[in-house]
């Protein structure tokens, strides 16, 4: 599921607040998400970095609102999206914003 | 036409009726009319792509193929034992709780797990294809949505939501998703608000005093009068101490009464 780009690496970003309602059918690809991104490797990249979740029932589409270190925050609607998309764009705007760390890293 | 090959002339113009301009272009080289197979133009190739015709292809005959509702998977002999052990839990228990991990190691899980035996809750783990294909039949079909991805099950015999609730606040990575408690659902709030609530004999206590409030309001009114009275003698005696007895009998009699009424 997280073949893309190995692990995911929360550097630059400062929490994470993952709502959703269980009893939804779209929640899936939200809850997958979850799991990858507390997972104990991107747990690890980052100790500072809280991952915040809210059970809500209230039928609302699941939301994903992530908060970067410099202040920008992303919001996403999870009812349509993949599991993959969230995350590549999660992991495109971490390399915009910290790119000379990872570039060192890559060269 | 033969006019048309002439070369360039130079020279007069015919006075003949129809006379020819005086130069004239011609193109040699490609002849339409050729003795082998002339490649076409390249647009024309497209042209005839495109416009070419696509016959309807006859679908398949109704008995051709075998029906596809015929295709059913043989249920693993371990599929049907998980089945039986999801449907024994089901009975047995009286509070499932439905929680998701987000990766859990195997330490917090054995710290998690010997907590929850302490109040005799157990922690366990079916396959979700397996409690997908159980719970439609059930009555807690309900409960389907909440099985997506790494689910864990709380089971108890008993309703233990504090002390449940208490652990899980400790270990932050496993989500209270919802759950059904005595054969009702509840959410996550729901969960909560049952764990607020008082216990049974806290909750019959207070039944009872409130029915018996009324009543006790009634029987104190009747003995409004009484006890007035009964109050009065008594004053009445403390101040003629040194007299006669008739009085003394007076107030024995009405807390008799007042007795009868109770």
């Amino acid at each position: 599921m997280a073949a893309s780009k190995g692990a995911v690496v929360l550097k630059t970003v400062k929490k994470i607040v993952v709502k959703f309602c269980p009893f939804e059918s779209s929640v899936r690809s939200t809850r997958d998400f979850l799991v990858l991104v507390g997972s104990e490797k991107a747990r690890a990249t980052n100790m500072n970095c809280e991952v915040i979740t809210e059970v809500k029932h209230d039928r609302s589409e699941p939301v994903i609102d992530i908060t970067f270190i410099d202040g920008e925050q992303l919001v996403m609607n999870g009812s349509n999206l993949t599991t993959q998309e969230m995350l590549s764009a999660l992991q495109t705007r971490c390399v915009a914003k910290d790119p000379q760390a990872k570039a060192g890293g890559k060269k | 036409m033969e006019k048309n090959r002439r070369e360039e002339s130079s020279g007069g113009a015919r006075t003949e009726k129809r006379c020819l301009p005086l130069a004239q272009s011609v193109r040699h080289g490609s002849k339409a009319v050729t003795r082998h197979r002339k490649p076409m133009h390249i647009l024309k190739q497209k042209l005839l792509a495109v416009t070419e015709y696509i016959p309807p292809k006859p679908s398949a005959a109704p008995g051709a193929y075998p029906s596809q509702t015929k295709r059913m998977e043989q249920e693993s002999g371990l599929v049907r034992f998980l089945k039986k052990k999801v449907e024994t839990t089901f009975e047995e228990c009286k509070m499932l709780v439905v929680v998701q991990n987000n990766a859990t190691n195997a330490e917090d899980m054995l710290l998690l797990r010997h907590r929850l035996h302490k109040h005799d809750i157990a922690i366990k783990f079916f396959p979700n294809q397996v409690m997908r294909s159980y719970l439609p039949s059930s009555q807690y079909r309900n409960m389907l949505p909440l099985f997506i991805g790494q689910t864990v099950m709380f089971v108890s015999k008993e309703p233990k939501v504090k002390e449940m609730l208490r652990v899980l606040r400790s270990s932050p990575q496993m989500i209270l998703l919802g759950g059904c408690i005595e054969n009702t659902m509840l959410s996550r709030e729901g969960i909560l608000n049952y764990s607020r609530l008082p216990s049974i004999t806290t909750v019959q206590g207070e039944l009872v005093g409130g029915l018996t409030l009324m009543t006790s309001q009634t029987v104190s009114m009747l003995q409004r009068h009484p006890a007035h009275l009964s109050a009065l003698l008594q004053q009445y005696i403390k101040q003629n101490q040194p007299g006669g007895t008739p009085e003394s009998t007076a107030p024995e009699t009405t807390p008799k009464t007042e007795g009868a009424a109770v």
